[in-house]
């Protein structure tokens, strides 16, 4: 058996043998712009398809309808810079919190709008309507914009996965929450707040549980898929 | 780096050459076994390796190095530590026979020897076999453990290393 010390010192030149020309990532401010492009395109074709709702106009002119909307649009241009900047090492650690101000702005002008609609709510019995459409609209207008994030954050080095996936989750569930307010007529901010937040937050949830399963150092991702190939071989032999 | 990244693979060797000695620095300062110490450095090497493509040839190439070897030796230590809470400390040793003209036979021969006949036997057998012993006897890693690490069933392992034991035993006597 070789000495671990000697083993070291041959480690440079068998990765250099190994050493092909790559091309190094784009910047992250790039990979975001491009993936907010292309994202929100995708996010108002889906919300054209399943069509703008009635008062359109008349919530275009509606201040906190904008400031709401702009806020969720931020947050997920933020959280994606975000998630990109985690996995590019030696960038400042700033970077990774660049959200949080646009997700205070976001939940803080929901929670303004709760203020003026919650006598009305408790006026009409405190009521809480169940509005379970928001989770599956929010999931299929962000599902393309979550694939192509995810597919460009594997890429990364796995140094925070865990804000790496929960941030790139974010930014896709916070586009389609803004999506949805263009189709969807429920209104009162205290709904808004409860199902459309939730529904990003446990679906930013789940991806950051999951970080560490999504992006793995190349070598290690390289030998999970042996271990799922001598799997295969085991089980077709026990067969 | 830049260089390496363009495929100077001269370029990149001398680089990780260099970085060698300040990483076995920077490690030792927090491990003290030097086989920990070269597990770990080749760790972050290869890590390097991985995601050379994310260092941006317009930022310094230190902070990009330091933060790879940072997070590498917090891997090491999580995973050191997960190790430390599945192992136990023995203060008595089992018995080595209880037929005392074979313990003395077995304790006769020099520890030196005895490990070269079990190496010996251990060598001869097939290598999934050999795997399953050294992981399992060797390293004393459970058989969940095993399995995650090769991929093989914990019925396969067992198996394996019964037929191993049986062959060694074999080549023993």
């Amino acid at each position: 058996m070789t000495d671990p010390t000697e083993r070291t010192a041959q480690l440079p030149k068998a990765l250099a043998g190994d050493a092909d020309a790559v091309r190094p990532l784009p910047g992250p401010h790039a990979r975001m712009m491009a993936w907010f492009l292309l994202s929100l395109s995708f996010a108002v074709a889906a919300a054209w398809i399943i069509g703008p709702r009635p008062d359109l106009s008349a919530r275009l002119t509606d201040t906190f309808f904008i400031i709401e909307t702009a806020a969720a649009v931020l947050t997920s241009m933020m959280a994606a810079a975000a998630a990109f900047c985690s996995g590019c090492p030696g960038r400042p650690r700033w970077e990774q919190f660049v959200a949080l101000p646009f997700v205070v702005l976001w939940i803080g002008s929901l929670g303004f709008g709760c203020l003026g609609s919650l006598a009305g709510w408790v006026e009409n019995g405190g009521q809480w309507a169940m509005d379970l459409v928001c989770f599956p609209y929010i999931a299929a207008i962000s599902s393309l914009p979550l694939l192509l994030i995810l597919t460009m954050i594997r890429r990364l080095a796995p140094l925070a996965p865990a804000t790496t996936t929960g941030m790139a989750t974010l930014a896709a569930s916070a586009l389609g929450a803004a999506a949805l307010r263009f189709v969807h007529v429920r209104d009162a901010s205290l709904m808004v707040l409860v199902w459309q937040v939730g529904s990003v937050a446990l679906l930013t949830g789940i991806a950051a549980a999951l970080g560490k399963t999504v992006i793995r150092w190349p070598h290690e991702a390289r030998q999970h898929r042996l271990i799922w190939s001598n799997r295969q071989t085991d089980a077709t032999q026990q067969q | 780096m830049r260089l390496g990244q363009t495929g100077d693979r001269d370029a990149y060797e001398s680089l990780l050459r260099e970085l060698l000695q300040s990483l076995r620095r920077v490690v030792g300062r927090q491990w003290h076994r030097a086989e920990d110490v070269e597990d770990i450095v080749q760790e972050i090497l290869i890590s390097l390796h991985g995601v050379r493509h994310t260092y941006d040839p317009e930022r310094p190439f230190i902070p990009w190095f330091m933060a790879i070897v940072r997070r590498r030796i917090a891997d090491a230590a999580r995973r050191s530590a997960s190790r430390r809470m599945h192992e136990m400390n023995v203060e008595i040793l089992p018995e080595t026979s209880a037929d005392e003209d074979a313990k003395k036979k077995t304790e006769g021969n020099t520890a030196g020897e005895a490990a070269d006949q079990v190496r010996h036997a251990l060598s001869s057998l097939p290598p999934a076999q050999r795997e399953a012993v050294e992981l399992l006897k060797v390293q004393g890693l459970s058989l969940k453990e095993a399995s995650k690490k090769t991929g093989r069933s914990v019925p396969a392992l067992k198996v394996m290393v019964h037929r191993a034991m049986k062959s060694m035993r074999r080549t023993l006597e």
